[in-house]
This record gives C-alpha cells, sequence and structure tokens, in this order.
C-alpha cells in the first residue's frame, strides 16, 4: 500500500473514529486510490463479522438476589444523601476549551513536523500522494487541470458529502442510517473547513480558528505525541460531534455519542423486571371483554385456546395461603382445565363437534349463558401416530428447586416409559451453552433414554435462542410425516436479557411453526415464572402452554392427555359468533381476552390461531343480554350524522335463532381453511335443567370472575360457587372438580392480600 | 438526557438496565468465570449507587467499564488469559431468511473470525471486545484499560488486519458484507 494513508489511521476510519478534520484527508485518498479502498473495504468486513462473532457470545444476567442488593443499595444511598443534581460538567468544559486554544498551537507545530517524515518517507512520488488527496477530492469535480491555488480557493464550497456518499466507500449501513444521512449532510456543509491542511502552520492564530485548532489538536493526540494538550482540547468537542460523522458512526453501532439517544439495546426489554421484589412473576395485563351490543358488533370472533396453565398457577397460589394475582387469572383456561363430557364428532373427517347450550344466567339470572362445546376427535389409542419429539430443557441454575428439573425428569421418565419403537425422542439442554444431552433415539431404547434424563444437572444461567434453534433442527431433522412433531419445551421462562429478547425468541419459534414443528410449552417452578412470555411462546409456535405443578399434573398432560396434547387434529381454529339483534341486545365473551380476532381475521387463512388436540374439548361462554333489556354498558352518545341502522328483516327461516355459531379450522398440515356453521336457538332452558357440565363450567367462570375482581360478576360468591361446582360435579373420574371445589374453599378461607409494592420505575 | 430528572435510584436502575449484560461479559473474558463475573458486577453498581452522578456525568460507560475492570482483574484466575470466545453458537447464525448456502458461508465466517480473535494477545483481544460488543470509543477504551489513545488505536488496527488476513485467506467470503 503506497499511501500516506496508514492502516492504523484507514482502521480509525473505518470504525468512525477519525474527527471532521481528518476524515476528508482519508476520504480524498480512499477517492484517488482503488487498493486503499478495497482494503478500507475488507477492514469493514472484518469489522462486521466481529462484531458480528462478538454479538453471538451467549448473554448473563446477574441472580435475582445480586440485582435485588444494588438495589437496595441504591435505596439506602438515596435516602442517606440527597446528590445535588446540578450538572459541573459545563464549566469545567469552558476552561477546558480555553486551554485548547492555548495548548493547541504547539500541538500544531508537532503535527505538522511529524506528518512530513510519514508521507515523505519514499521520494517525491509518495508525497504527491499524500498530497494527492486534497486535490483529489476537488477533481472529481473540477477538471484536473486545475492548479493547485485556484482548487484550495474553490475547497470551501466543495460539500463534502461528494466524498462520503459514494457508494463503493459507504459502510452496508442500514436503510435507517442512510435515510438520516442526508439530513446530517447539510451540516457537515455548514461547517467547512475553510483553511486547507497546507495553511494551517503559516496561520495566526486568529479567534475564528478556534475550532480548527482544536481539531488539529485532535488529530496530534491520535497519534499519542501531545497527549496532555489534546485531552485537554478534545474533551469540550465531545459534546457536539460533527453530524454527520455521528450519524454514520451509530449506523454502525461503534459510538455512543453523549448527545444522541442510547442504540436501540437488547436490554431494554420492558417485559424484564429489573428490580424484583419479593415476586418476579410476569403476567400480562388483561382487560376483560365488555358487554357489546349487537347493532354495533353483530361479530364476535376469537381463536380458540386450549391452554390450561392458568388453571395450575392459580392452584399453586391457593394451595400455599396466597391470592392469585387478578392478571395471572385466565378464565378461559380455567374453564378449559376440565374436561367435558361432550359428544364427540362420529369420524375423522370432521375433526371436531360442537355441543352448544343455552341456559339461565348463574350470576345474573334476567341474562342467558350461552355454552359453546368443542369437542375433538377422539383418537383411538391403537391409531395414534408415532412421535418425533425434542425435548428442550432449560437447565440454568434457576431450575434446581425440586419442583423444577427434578420434576421436569420425573415428567419425562413417565413420558419415556410410554413411547415405543415407533417413536423417536430428543434431548437438547440449554444454558450457558446449548448442547444436545441425547441424540434423536428410537422410543423402543429406554435404557439410553432414561440414561440421558437421568444425567441432567441445573447450573449456569440461561440463553434460550441457541438452544431452540438446536431442538427445532433436530425435530425438522427427524421429522416423520403423518407423525406428531414436537418441540417440548421446559422452562420456568426466567430467559436472560441480550441476544435472547423476547422478542427475538418469538420471531424463531415464528419461523419454526411453519416447518410443521409444533411446540409445547411446560412451565416449571415459582418465583420468577414468566407466564406471558411463556403463554406467547406457545401461542406463536402452533402450539399449547401448561403449568406443570405436581406429578400429578405431570402425568395429566404429558401421559394422560398425551393423545390431546401432542396429537393436533386441526390448526388455525377460529369461532365466529354471529348474534341477532332481534334476540339479542348484547353479549359479553367471557375470558378469551388475548385471543380476539378482528372479524375480517375469521376468513384470513393467513391469521394464525389456535389448534385442537385429539380429544380435547374446547369451552366458550357468552353471557348474553336478551333484547329489550338495556345494555350494561357505558351509552355512548347517539350518532348525530349516522343513521341508525335498521335491521334488515331477517328472512323466516332465520328467525328465532339467537345466533349462529361458525367455524374455522385447518387440517394440521392444511393450508387451506374448512367452514362449520350451525344455527342455534335458545330453548329457554332453566338453569336447573342445565346439564352438569354446563353448571361447572358456569362455576368455574364465576371463580375466575370473583378471583379477577370482575366488575361483571353480579352476584357470584365463593360459597354460590361452591355450591354450582358441587351441583356440577357430574362423573368426575380423576377427581380434578371435586379438586376444584377444595380450591374455592381455600379461596374463600384467605384474606385477600394487600396490593403490591410499586416497583421503582425505569425510564424508556 | 433527562439525567437531572431522576432519582439515584431510577438512575442505578437505568445503569443497571443498560449495562448489565454488556458488562458481565466483559467482566467474564476479564476473569475467565461467570460466577466472579456476577459478583463483579454486583460491587461495581452497589459502588454505582454511592457514586456522585454529577462527577461521573456523561462518562458513565467508561466509569463502569473501569470499576468492573479492575475488580475482574483483581479476582480473576490464575490460569485465565482472556476467556476465549464462546463455542457452539454457529447454528444461532441461521435464521429464516438465509439459504444453507448463506448459513454455511455465515458459519465459516464465524470460524475463521473468532479462530482469528483466540490467537491475538490479550490486549488487543480486550480492546476489540469493548470497541466491537461494547461499542465504546477509542477514547473511553484508553480511559478504561488504561493506555494512551494512540495504543488503543494501534492494538484495534492490529487486531482487525489479523481478522481481515484470515478472511482474505478464504477468498470470496471476505466479500460478503
Amino acid at each position: 500500500m503506497n499511501t500516506s494513508i496508514d492502516r492504523e489511521k484507514l482502521t480509525a476510519y473505518v470504525l468512525g473514529e477519525l474527527d471532521a478534520a481528518e476524515r476528508p484527508v482519508v476520504e480524498a485518498a480512499l477517492a484517488a486510490d482503488e487498493a486503499l479502498r478495497a482494503l478500507a473495504e475488507e477492514l469493514r468486513t472484518a469489522a462486521l463479522w466481529t462484531q458480528d462473532v462478538f454479538a453471538q457470545e451467549p448473554s448473563l444476567s446477574l441472580e435475582a438476589e445480586q440485582r435485588v442488593r444494588v438495589q437496595q443499595q441504591a435505596e439506602r444511598a438515596a435516602t442517606e444523601n440527597v446528590v445535588p443534581m446540578q450538572r459541573k460538567f459545563w464549566p469545567v468544559a469552558l476552561k477546558w476549551a480555553a486551554a485548547a486554544m492555548v495548548v493547541a498551537l504547539p500541538a500544531l507545530v508537532v503535527y505538522s513536523q511529524l506528518a512530513k517524515p510519514q508521507s515523505s518517507g519514499k521520494e517525491k512520488g509518495e508525497l504527491l500522494l499524500a498530497e494527492g488527496p486534497k486535490d483529489k477530492e476537488v477533481v472529481m469535480l473540477a477538471p484536473p487541470s486545475a492548479n493547485r491555488e485556484k482548487l484550495e480557493e474553490a475547497k470551501p464550497a466543495v460539500p463534502q458529502q461528494a466524498v462520503t456518499d459514494q457508494p463503493a466507500l459507504s459502510p452496508p449501513v442500514s436503510a435507517k442510517a442512510k435515510a438520516a444521512k442526508p439530513e446530517a449532510a447539510p451540516a457537515t456543509a455548514a461547517a467547512p473547513t475553510p483553511q486547507s491542511l497546507y495553511g494551517i502552520s503559516s496561520a495566526a492564530p486568529a479567534p475564528s480558528m478556534g475550532e480548527q485548532e482544536t481539531r488539529l489538536g485532535v488529530r496530534a493526540d491520535f497519534y499519542g505525541q501531545v497527549e496532555g494538550a489534546v485531552r485537554r482540547s478534545v474533551a469540550p468537542q465531545e459534546g457536539k460531534p460533527d453530524a454527520a460523522s455521528q450519524v454514520q458512526l451509530e449506523s454502525l453501532g461503534y459510538i455512543r455519542g453523549p448527545q444522541s439517544p442510547p442504540p436501540p439495546n437488547p436490554y431494554n426489554d420492558p417485559s424484564k423486571n429489573y428490580w424484583p421484589g419479593h415476586n418476579t412473576e410476569a403476567y400480562a395485563p388483561i382487560v376483560e371483554n365488555p358487554f357489546l351490543a349487537v347493532t354495533q358488533n353483530p361479530l364476535s370472533t376469537f381463536s380458540i385456546d386450549v391452554d390450561t396453565a392458568s388453571y395450575s398457577n392459580l392452584r399453586r397460589f391457593l394451595e400455599q395461603g396466597s391470592v392469585p394475582p387478578p392478571d395471572s387469572v385466565r378464565i378461559e383456561e380455567l374453564v378449559n382445565y376440565f374436561t367435558y363430557n361432550y359428544e364427540p364428532p362420529k369420524d375423522k373427517e370432521t375433526p371436531f363437534a360442537a355441543r352448544v347450550a343455552i341456559a339461565d344466567c348463574p350470576w345474573k339470572t334476567e341474562h342467558r349463558l350461552a355454552r359453546i362445546g368443542i369437542k375433538g376427535w377422539e383418537m383411538p389409542a391403537q391409531e395414534r401416530p408415532a412421535s418425533n419429539l425434542v425435548f428442550l430443557l432449560d437447565v440454568s441454575g434457576s431450575m434446581q428447586p425440586e419442583n423444577k428439573l427434578p420434576l421436569v425428569k420425573k415428567s419425562m421418565q413417565m413420558l419415556a416409559n410410554k413411547l415405543d419403537e415407533r417413536d423417536r425422542v430428543a434431548i437438547v439442554v440449554y444454558a450457558s451453552s446449548s448442547g444436545m444431552v441425547l441424540p434423536s433415539t428410537p422410543g423402543d431404547q429406554k435404557g439410553a433414554i432414561l440414561e440421558a434424563i437421568g444425567r441432567l444437572e441445573a447450573g449456569g444461567s440461561t440463553q434460550g435462542s441457541a438452544g431452540i434453534k438446536l431442538a427445532y433442527e433436530t425435530a425438522v431433522g427427524n421429522f416423520i410425516k403423518g407423525g406428531v412433531n414436537r418441540v417440548i419445551l421446559c422452562t420456568d421462562g426466567d430467559f436472560n436479557v441480550g441476544v435472547t429478547n423476547e422478542g427475538d425468541l418469538t420471531r424463531i419459534i415464528e419461523g419454526n411453526a411453519k416447518s410443521g414443528v409444533f411446540l409445547s410449552v411446560l412451565g416449571f417452578g415459582m418465583g420468577n415464572l414468566k407466564d406471558s412470555m411463556m403463554e406467547k411462546l406457545a401461542d406463536k409456535g402452533n402450539g399449547n402452554y401448561a403449568y406443570i405443578d405436581t406429578e400429578n399434573e405431570a402425568r395429566k398432560v404429558l401421559v394422560d392427555q398425551m393423545q390431546g396434547t401432542l396429537v393436533t387434529i386441526a390448526k388455525d381454529v377460529k369461532i365466529q359468533m354471529e348474534f341477532n339483534p332481534a334476540l339479542v341486545s348484547a353479549y359479553r365473551l367471557i375470558g378469551y381476552e388475548n385471543r380476539m380476532l378482528r372479524a375480517e381475521d375469521f376468513n384470513d387463512d393467513k391469521k394464525d390461531a389456535g389448534e385442537i388436540g385429539a380429544g380435547h374439548t374446547v369451552t366458550a361462554l357468552y353471557e348474553i343480554v336478551p333484547a329489550g333489556q338495556s345494555v350494561p354498558t357505558p351509552a355512548v352518545d347517539a350518532l348525530k350524522y349516522q343513521q341508525t341502522p335498521v335491521a334488515a328483516p331477517v328472512p323466516p327461516s332465520t328467525s328465532g335463532e339467537m345466533f349462529t355459531l361458525k367455524i374455522r379450522y385447518k387440517k394440521p398440515d392444511g393450508d387451506v381453511s374448512t367452514k362449520l356453521e350451525f344455527p342455534i336457538r335458545d330453548e329457554g332452558m332453566k338453569y336447573a335443567q342445565a346439564d352438569p357440565d354446563f353448571k361447572f363450567a358456569a362455576a368455574v367462570a364465576a371463580f375466575g370472575m370473583i378471583l379477577r375482581g370482575s366488575e361483571n360478576k353480579g352476584n357470584a360468591n365463593l360459597s354460590a360457587v361452591q355450591e354450582l361446582a358441587q351441583e356440577g360435579r357430574g362423573n368426575d373420574p380423576n377427581d380434578y372438580r371435586l379438586e376444584f371445589i377444595r380450591l374455592v374453599a381455600k379461596a374463600a378461607a384467605l384474606q385477600p392480600s394487600p396490593p403490591p409494592l410499586p416497583l421503582p420505575k425505569l425510564i424508556e | 438526557m433527562n439525567q437531572n430528572n431522576l432519582s439515584q435510584t431510577a438512575w442505578v436502575g437505568e445503569a443497571m438496565q443498560r449495562f448489565e449484560g454488556p458488562l458481565l461479559r466483559y467482566a467474564a473474558s476479564v476473569c475467565g468465570d461467570a460466577e466472579l463475573a456476577r459478583d463483579v458486577v454486583q460491587d461495581a453498581f452497589i459502588k454505582l449507587c454511592e457514586a456522585d452522578r454529577t462527577k461521573i456525568g456523561e462518562r458513565l460507560a467508561p466509569w463502569l467499564y473501569t470499576v468492573v475492570r479492575n475488580r475482574a482483574i483483581n479476582v480473576r484466575r490464575k490460569e485465565a488469559r482472556m476467556a476465549p470466545l464462546y463455542e457452539g453458537q454457529a447454528e444461532a447464525l441461521a435464521n429464516g431468511q438465509d439459504g444453507p448456502g448463506e448459513v454455511a458461508q455465515k458459519k465459516e465466517a464465524h470460524r475463521l473470525v473468532s479462530g482469528a480473535l483466540r490467537q491475538l494477545p490479550g490486549n488487543q483481544q480486550e480492546a476489540c471486545r469493548l470497541k466491537f460488543q461494547n461499542g465504546l470509543t477509542y477514547r473511553e477504551i484508553s480511559e478504561i484499560m488504561g493506555v494512551s489513545l494512540g495504543t488503543v488505536s494501534n492494538l484495534i488496527a492490529q487486531a482487525l488486519d489479523a481478522v481481515r488476513l484470515e478472511l482474505q485467506a478464504k477468498n470470496g467470503l471476505a466479500q460478503e458484507g
């Protein structure tokens, strides 16, 4: 490389470490020298890869107790001495600026002396090259014959942008940065460097040159020659970095200027609670579905949800003697925890049957309660398809407690014992590093599987994304066509910060859902359960989410319901209700708040929705206000400019229908949905005549509303719930319903807990 | 910046939110142990609680990295050089948009680059980490490492050149941005 721009300077340029005064020199040299351009490009490439390699390192995070310790210290410090808020920075900076004026001159001399030997190292040719860039910058716009004097005159007018924007030289910046650049350009142009380098050393120290001197002082410092001088000269300047360079550098992620907002950082995840108090569990807030007037909202659309985690989580709270946080109570999950004896469809061509019942609403008798019961086709045991299961286990330190990894291991052992030679199972773990503990192994090699399970141990911190990728790759690599292909993620959900932020994870999972591999998320443990995140992951991964707190629950989810949980019989199942305004004035869907869809999503096959497994039941409850009763919702002013919609005359054939239930679903491997329609009439059934399943579901919903503190709970109270549930217990082979009745009694015995302490708010 | 409106507690909280992960990776690379790194970073934040915000001002990043570095060096394991770059991340490179060829190329580039970085002297590795992982400026790095700006410039230029040559050796890859 026969040029004055040495590699060190070029590197600094590429990394955005050169100041405004020096950049044009390099840029001009680049414009003139193709080899130098190539070198710059290589360095930039090397820089980007290096950045990428570092970015891939697993992230670490502090233990919860350590964060608490810091927080306590911060609070103590805050109360002990009030730190003065005014900044001393600017007065100091001014002093520095003044010093720089004085010191910069000797620095200039030093620099000009240094610069010469550097460039005149080899003969005239090289010296010319060193000077060349100055000319070159202009030559690009002016005829090559122009002499130097003219060029120097012309110089201030030359926008530096002419050089910086050359595509060949620009680093591969993001579109956003590119868009931002032109904006910054005028700033550069507005601050031209009136003196050429050649003029500086002879120039008088006029006050107007302050800026220039300071900049050159920086350069001297850059080569480490006059450090003391420079340090002072540079500090104030850092407060006002050149706008164009700032944008360029920030776009590369290399710098973080004091004036600029901090770069988007992966640690800034609002779902992360950085100040864990007694509890770091995270629940997304639930805003209950309100009553909607049929005239304004004749359609109600939602995705089915077969998750049950909220119930087992609630059970854990009550068993521990505490009231569950309202946002942890998802009523549809409580209701769907229980199996109802809806009649199954006759054959597998129609994967599910809808069983609708309407009776008096137990907590508000003037309303009607409609139960939509959906029952998935029951797969005979011998028809169970082969399973290709990949367990993805969180083995980070937080998984150590007895109710986490040890329970995971027990659950897996139970399942392993049920597998046979048609099945395959693999185990991937993730913690500090991710790895394969058991490559995909046939289900009849129980020894190998159980041995691998036995070896699992918790330790290290969590890095979920690499493990998730490996698990999906394994599942795809051993894909069984027509079989069950599923990644089963077992975690307490305490994914750490860093590259593993929630958005990244969701995207990975969403991307992989299209491969035909489904995801089950099994939540374990307590104390830092990230419920909201896990539900979201399962949702994005075409899967389900269950919370496992006991061996019994593990058996229910992984063994008894192995078919239902694991064999998907229909996916993207959406429900749309169309209410008849002649019979219904308003309605309210109970639960499913985070499953609501827009009316137009119903027919949009690209819109993802819930899955249903073999033998699963899904229940939805609507509280219906019959026509003629007032809508129990804050009235909206009558619209002034809209004509009141006049209900079109209803065809006689459909009169008397209270609503039409429409269901859309896709076959597990299909892309096109099928629609089923069920017109429903209200036969005027009294509550007492309703079947036990109806009563029990109503009791569970009422319990949920009480725990949520719902304003729609009517006259529901815990003893009424107990009574209703008792009436609805019916056939309860596994005593699941009995357990519910016990839990209601437990809840009744508890005092409501005080509201949680407010957490310090973090800005942004 | 609206730091003036923040309470000390919120200020520390914000600092943690921003720097906890990066400082831990840095500390772990200096002392060669994740557990020790956690202790070091916790201590640094505790020290921050007692610090005078007006003195730290905009220099929060170098301040934190300097404190972490000094402590991490004190506790570092004797055998620890700069901790090697983590392995096993190659599979994490695959993302939905890339074809198999691109993934393979990425993996290869990562293998080469991490190989080259591992060969570097400790101070070059450290400077690189501060620059490329933490996005600090040369000036901040010089403050943190306690060396002159020129030294930082030199360390990084040498390191980057080594990476460049490694990529160059496998031609074709180097052309990929």
